[in-house]
């Protein structure tokens, strides 16, 4: 009896060997543990045998299974091993990717939703405008009356003696006003129209933002801690801002904001033209005139109104050379964005 | 305008450097664009504003504004006239203003015994620094005094004036001049003239005429020194499009009381250096005086704007610095600065003026930047940005590219596509920008023919404003957004088409517009056509409609219009009115959980003519189907089939919220779903 075991033993050892899948060793599990399996066979031939040899080749059978189980575990894991080289499976995996449809924002709007981001933190509203003006809103409402020398400034598309493409976006301080009371603080941004030949630095359509903020106390000082903050969050530097005299009629005083250098930290380079200082936008305190077009008590409210070029803070971010690509769908171009 | 450093100095206490001169302007009056060297002197470019050009625009200005910067004492030119008591100014010549209103101010001066001849050396250089070239003493002086006190100067030969006499007035109608360049102008009476007896010999402020010009033979001068009313002179100006440096100077305004002041300056220099007798007596026409104003800037108010506590006294201090007398005063318990500006300050005109002397003069840079108190408003964003934003996102997700375009559209483009209603620029700049668009698609068409030079496939899109005629008057029209696409190997007919029709449920699926259909019954009414019809294939085009409302189109570009722009690949396009799809769109949608229970899946084949649409098949499918056909899809179009037949394979889903649905009941419906479409004559393959 003890010899059939040990050959059975033999035998499932070479039967063993030879697995090399999972399947393969559920098989051998069955023809040596399972119903009919072999060792229930031996098992079943006990009862001819005497009660002292029943219990050797009991534990014999107890021991050999003890075995097998082992065995088959040891095996098993070393499936499990086997099935994760997955080296069958290689493949150039450097191969590119598959070309999905990809859209892309032009770099405006990207900037812009940034600015607008900005500016919406520090309480400014953004509102919606219109592109072609009156004479009234573009010019008179804003002290520029008709055969004024400082429309020379800004060079106009006319539709009709009272229609034109508006120059600036600053129309919308008189139109937001008649619709609204004080206190506010708005955006505007949009397109404008210029009267101008092309070229890598000027268009003839551009964008710029309008900023306008009125309450009872707004000073100097005020727009400067605005317009600071903005560039700097723009920049995500400290950005210094100086403020230069200038003339607008519809702002009194008048200035312009310079910010300190972003490409050189204000020490001089060549896009600041070595002054430490780039020229960025339009903005004074606004104009009694301007309150008195809007239907406001002029002396009883304060505020000061600000214009940028958007373009100009485009081409800056993205180092872009010539402003004519901004206004054409070029996907060389978009595609960067 | 130009400005020569050594000049400006002459009227400092002290020299200031170039460089130095520079910086001050910059910071506390003008830019100054360049400074550079020229010969022994220096020449700043200076960006005199607008609202100075008055005072400004002349050496005296300048160095007036550089001594209250630096608080350097100024030191005025000398004008020592000694007048010959032996000749009189009115024996020479006679003065009548009848155009008063367009002439505030006329005076005049005469010097006899001149010589003509080169100028002085340092005269010529000084011209020459400023951009003028030297000609003779006598137009060198009066160019001279020009730059230097800001007051336009014109010298007549006496001899050549006929009569003796010099008539200011409007010109008659059809009256013409020939200008000192020998250019000829056909006058009206909106224009200023200064007549001798008989003929025009000027344009008033602008540009001298042929006639009583200095020459070497002259003897007698006449200088001419007035002013004009401002809005007039830009007019004639304007519409002669002849610009001077009297002209430029006239238009912004000049102070009357400068004109006996240049007078004096340009005889005392002719006398010595033409050696010209100054004949005694000033012909002055000058019947209203401007009068003293006075300004009373509210001292707390102008702090409060600054956000800086200006003290009185140094507010006073800066404005004696510019020449401006103003006292202290209180009225009403609160106190003020009376302000009396100068005759020549044109421009302080109110207290919002002095605020600006004051924070210009003490420099910007004393201003600390105050974070603003107050109500906090909750910023908003108006819902069509809102909007405008979401669209642009879904587009760019679906992998179409944002473009930005000219407003404008070319004279060529209005042919092509035939466009009518268009907006016309009054003053266009060039042939190319003549017109407003209409649409998005023109200018979205060049860039689709350009970036095929480039790539196999082109999808952009652009949101923006047309423009057109509404009731005969041009109006921005709407906002609209639209969408190309150009594909090249494209794998069946009208391949973009559907792409688009594709991206049309994207976007307002994503809009929560459910109820978008394509309607190709478009009515041919030649009166209502609208635009895009004439550049759509009238084979493939549907209109873009929600409900009953029309939001948009979509269509392939017409073959015609593809040849005449030399584009070889088809387009597709589609434009979406704006606020239409806006007021559409609805973010309020209610969630649906899937259903519990199982789906059944039949498909059904169907051979019908090759023209039947299959938005009809589908219908009738539908509406047989009732609600538990919850899905129908077509999976198979096969076109081509005998007697001009076509095959389409739909999958239709049956699913019920409430139970398991048997296939008892399933078979039922799709008998009902057979039946219907045999009805209309159609096979279904079983």
């Amino acid at each position: 009896m003890q010899n059939i075991i040990e050959d059975l033993k033999k035998k499932f050892k070479e039967e063993m060997q030879k697995v090399s899948d999972k399947k393969l060793l559920e098989d051998l599990r069955v023809r040596y543990l399972g119903r009919n399996g072999e060792l229930n066979k031996i098992l079943r031939g006990l009862k001819e045998l005497s009660e002292e040899e029943r219990v050797q080749v009991g534990r014999y059978i107890n021991e050999f299974k003890k075995e097998i189980s082992e065995l088959m575990e040891t095996a098993e894991e070393k499936i499990k091993q086997m099935a994760e080289d997955f080296s069958k499976e290689w493949l150039d995996v450097t191969a590119p990717g598959a070309k999905l449809p990809q859209g892309h924002l032009h770099p405006r709007t990207i900037v812009l939703r940034k600015v607008e981001e900005i500016f919406q933190s520090l309480g400014f509203s953004v509102v919606d405008s219109r592109e072609m003006e009156t004479d009234y809103y573009n010019f008179q409402a804003l002290n520029f009356p008709k055969d004024h020398p400082a429309r020379d400034m800004q060079d106009t598309f006319y539709i009709t003696d009272e229609l034109l493409m508006r120059t600036q976006t600053s129309p919308n301080q008189v139109r937001y006003m008649e619709k609204h009371n004080p206190p506010l603080r708005i955006i505007v941004p949009g397109k404008v129209f210029r009267r101008d030949a092309s070229d890598a630095t000027h268009e003839s359509q551009f964008y710029q933002v309008e900023g306008l903020m009125v309450d009872k106390h707004i000073s100097i000082g005020h727009f400067k801690a605005v317009i600071g903050e903005f560039f700097s969050q723009l920049y995500g530097q400290k950005i210094k801002i100086r403020l230069r005299p200038s003339y607008f009629p519809f702002t009194e005083p008048s200035f312009e904001p310079d910010i300190s250098c972003t490409f050189c930290d204000g020490r001089g380079c060549r896009i600041c033209k070595n002054t430490g200082w780039l020229e960025m936008a339009g903005a004074g305190m606004v104009h009694p005139f301007v309150f008195k077009s809007a239907g406001y008590s002029p002396y009883e409210w304060q505020g000061f109104a600000f214009g940028f070029g958007l373009d100009r803070l485009v081409m800056m971010k993205y180092k872009i050379n010539d402003m004519r690509v901004l206004n054409f769908g070029d996907l060389r171009f978009l595609k960067q964005f | 305008m130009k400005f020569s450093a050594n000049w400006l100095n002459e009227y400092l206490q002290k020299p200031l450097k170039p460089q130095e001169i520079a910086d001050l302007l910059t910071m506390h009056a003008f830019e100054v664009e360049t400074c550079e060297k020229f010969g022994k002197d220096f020449v700043l470019d200076i960006k005199v504003l607008p609202d100075r050009a008055h005072d400004c625009m002349s050496h005296i200005g300048i160095a007036k504004e550089l001594a209250a910067i630096s608080g350097l004492g100024f030191i005025e030119s000398k004008a020592n006239i000694s007048e010959d008591k032996k000749i009189k100014a009115k024996d020479f010549i006679f003065v009548e203003v009848p155009s008063g209103d367009l002439c505030p101010r006329y005076s005049m001066r005469v010097l006899s015994d001149v010589k003509v001849a080169p100028s002085p050396k340092w005269m010529q250089e000084r011209l020459a620094a400023c951009g003028l070239r030297p000609i003779s003493n006598i137009v060198d002086i009066t160019n001279y005094v020009m730059i230097e006190t800001g007051q336009p100067l014109h010298a007549f030969d006496v001899d050549k004036v006929g009569g003796k006499k010099i008539i200011v007035r409007r010109a008659n109608e059809g009256e013409q001049i020939t200008t000192l360049e020998g250019k000829t102008y056909k006058l009206s009476n909106q224009n200023l003239v200064i007549a001798d007896e008989k003929v025009a010999i000027g344009i008033a402020g602008i540009k001298g005429g042929e006639g009583p010009e200095i020459d070497e033979k002259t003897k007698v001068v006449v200088i001419e020194s007035a002013n004009f009313e401002p809005t007039n002179i830009r007019r004639t100006s304007k519409a002669f499009n002849l610009r001077t440096d009297a002209s430029i100077r006239f238009e912004n305004g000049l102070d009357p009381e400068l004109t006996i002041k240049a007078l004096g300056r340009a005889a005392s220099l002719m006398a010595e250096f033409a050696g010209g007798r100054v004949a005694s007596g000033l012909i002055d026409v000058y019947p209203n005086k401007v009068k003293p104003r006075k300004i009373f800037a509210d001292v707390e108010w102008i702090q409060g704007l600054l956000g800086l506590p200006v003290k009185m006294q140094e507010m006073i201090n800066i404005l004696k610095r510019l020449d401006v007398p103003a006292k202290i005063i209180k009225k009403n318990k609160k106190t003020f600065i009376e302000v009396t500006p100068p005759s020549s300050r044109l421009d302080l005109r109110a207290q919002e003026d002095i605020a600006e002397e004051i924070a210009r003069i003490m420099g910007y840079d004393k201003i600390p930047a105050t974070v603003p108190s107050g109500i906090l408003i909750p910023a908003a964003k108006e819902e069509n940005l809102i909007y405008e934003d979401k669209i642009k996102d879904i587009l760019v997700g679906a992998g179409w590219s944002e473009a930005q375009n000219y407003s404008f559209i070319s004279d060529a483009d209005v042919k092509t596509f035939e466009i009518v209603k268009q907006v016309e620029i009054k003053n266009p700049f060039s042939q190319d920008q003549k017109y407003l668009r209409p649409t998005l698609i023109v200018n979205l068409l060049k860039n689709v023919k350009e970036n095929l030079k480039y790539f196999d496939g082109v999808r952009l899109f652009e949101i923006g404003r047309s423009f057109t005629m509404v009731g005969g008057n041009p109006a921005e029209w709407k906002n609209k957004i639209a969408a190309v696409v150009s594909n090249k190997n494209a794998k069946r007919p009208a391949e973009g088409l559907f792409e688009l029709k594709g991206l049309v449920h994207i976007l307002f699926e994503k809009l929560g517009i459910d109820d978008v259909w394509f309607d190709d019954e478009i009515s041919s009414d030649s009166s209502v056509m609208p635009f895009w019809l004439k550049y759509t294939h009238p084979a493939r085009r549907a209109q873009i409609k929600s409900g009953q409302n029309q939001i948009g189109w979509v269509g392939e570009i017409k073959p015609k219009i593809l040849s005449a722009m030399e584009i070889k690949e088809k387009i597709s396009v589609f434009e979406l009115d704006f606020s239409e799809v806006i007021r559409i769109a609805s973010e309020e949608r209610e969630y649906i959980p899937p259903s519990k229970y199982p789906a059944i899946i039949r498909d059904l084949a169907i051979v019908v003519e090759q023209t039947t649409k299959i938005e009809t098949v589908l219908n009738i499918i539908e509406i047989a189907g009732g609600p538990l056909l919850q899905d129908t899809d077509i999976f198979d179009i096969y076109e081509g089939l005998v007697d001009y037949k076509k095959s389409l394979a739909f999958r239709l889903i049956y699913q019920s919220d409430e139970r398991s649905l048997s296939d008892a009941e399933i078979n039922k419906l799709m008998e009902k779903i057979i039946k219907s479409l045999e009805e209309k004559g159609w096979e279904v393959r079983k």
